[in-house]
């Protein structure tokens, strides 16, 4: 009896173990491809790295080319507690510069870090795992060439229970999935690049979907608009209904990522400063299929 | 005859400066203001995008509005007016007043470029006046309350 009670314990530990481990790729699972760094800085761009990973000056957002140097530093206060950006500059010790090809893809798409343990979803791989794997290669040829930058390390400062990692492992068993969010019924290529680009590399819904109380997205109120969690205000909805942009049409969007200029000519504002300065670097064709995949979205969901 | 002037002239100063104090909060003319703005924008923009024609005197009074705007706004975030009036100012203008103040001297300068230029086609807009609209966001990322 005894030993079934141990048994049984036993089963449970490695039953949990086995639920909460960091699920990656190795070696053999990568695509056969030759990274391209020029089709990488355009990921770089529709992945919005600097607005996280670009070491601020002087207190304030980096802008221009200081975008490009990547030492991290940036804090993100959120209710989970604050999380601090790493450095993901090719430098050899504080930043990526000694990570495999391998060692990226598993951080992009798995959320895993070199050692084994779990990223926070504050990195939104979660997103990312919806890129084409090949995108993701791209992407670490051109931060690769980028110049490396050394820094501080420091940790991030979470709330209980935020700060046990393993938890994440039951985070991800339950959100991360790389299956496209809306499933659409078209060959239309214009609008599949936009869903690529929205519900993947752009990580759109980070911010713009509402979350649980376990900080998994709500897939049923997909870009709804939600609160803020980096403190007061909110998100908008960017869906075609009338509080989003149902009187918007696709050139109003396209405008808008190009320029920061709503129709009524308001100015962009927050957070989203920072993600249209990366949208204008995109191809005029890149907004035009993010406009289109936007007003293509449900507009019968349940609000925020 | 000085004695009942003086208390009546006290009075009429209190009421004064009650109207005003309704009237003219700091958040409610920064608003207006940021308002008159908008509206000045709205046809500058229309013609860069080309979804307007070109006219020399519209952009101008615009550029005029921009220049008031600039000239008055900084003085709209006295101590005190962090609240109130559903402000959308955010807690950073009054711990970074310096850099709060330096994104708004960029688009005070951006405009007094445009208007000494005096823009008479589109091809001069996009040159002088495109500059100015980059300006607004130096603001809205760190200063502004998103909702």
């Amino acid at each position: 009896m005894k030993r079934a009670g141990l048994l049984l314990l036993l089963a449970g530990v490695i039953a949990g173990w086995w639920m909460l481990r960091p699920t990656s790729w190795s070696e053999s699972d990568l695509p056969t491809h030759t990274p391209d760094a020029i089709a990488g800085e355009k990921i770089f761009w529709a992945g919005g790295c600097a607005s996280c990973h670009a070491t601020p000056v002087n207190g304030r957002r980096a802008r221009d080319a200081d975008r490009l140097l990547l030492g991290g530093g940036m804090e993100l206060d959120t209710p989970f507690g604050v999380f601090r950006m790493p450095n993901i500059s090719p430098h050899v010790s504080d930043g990526i510069g000694d990570w495999s090809e391998l060692d990226f893809v598993n951080a992009m798409q798995f959320g895993v870090s070199p050692s084994g343990l779990h990223y926070y979803p504050a990195f939104p791989y979660a997103s990312y795992a919806r890129m084409r794997t090949e995108e993701v290669m791209d992407l670490f040829a051109y931060i690769m060439q980028l110049e490396p930058v050394a820094s501080e390390r420091p940790d991030h400062a979470l709330v209980f229970p935020w700060n046990l990692r393993s938890g994440i492992g039951l985070w991800k068993r339950l959100y991360l999935d790389p299956a496209p969010v809306i499933v659409l019924s078209t060959e239309d290529s214009v609008l599949q690049h936009g869903q690529a680009l929205v519900e993947g590399a752009g990580h759109c819904g980070e911010c713009h979907t509402p979350r649980n109380s376990l900080g998994g997205i709500d897939k049923s109120r997909w870009l709804v608009g939600a609160p803020n969690l980096e403190g007061r205000g909110g998100v908008p909805d960017i869906t075609p209904v009338a509080e989003g942009f149902g009187d918007w049409s696709e050139s109003d969007i396209v405008y808008y990522l190009e320029t920061g200029f709503t129709p009524d000519f308001d100015a962009v504002g927050g957070s989203m400063v920072a993600v249209q300065e990366n949208m204008a670097m995109l191809d005029a064709a890149d907004r035009e299929a993010i406009a289109r995949y936007l007003k293509a979205l449900p507009a019968n969901q349940p609000a925020e | 005859m000085s004695g009942v002037k003086i208390p009546a002239l006290l009075i009429g100063l209190v009421l004064y400066s009650i109207a005003i104090a309704s009237d003219d909060a700091p958040q409610q003319v920064r608003q207006d203001l940021m308002k008159d703005v908008r509206q000045a924008a709205k046809p500058v923009g229309n013609m860069l995008r080309e979804k307007e024609a070109f006219n020399a005197e519209t952009m101008m009074s615009s550029l005029m509005v921009f220049a008031k705007v600039a000239d008055q706004y900084g003085a709209q975030f006295p101590e005190g007016s962090e609240s109130g009036f559903e402000t959308e100012a955010a807690p950073a203008i009054w711990e970074d007043r310096e850099g709060f103040d330096m994104a708004l001297m960029e688009f005070a300068e951006a405009t007094k470029i445009a208007i000494e230029s005096g823009p008479q086609t589109l091809e001069d807009a996009r040159t002088t006046v495109s500059p100015i609209f980059k300006t607004c966001k130096g603001c809205h990322d760190n200063y502004r309350i998103e909702d």
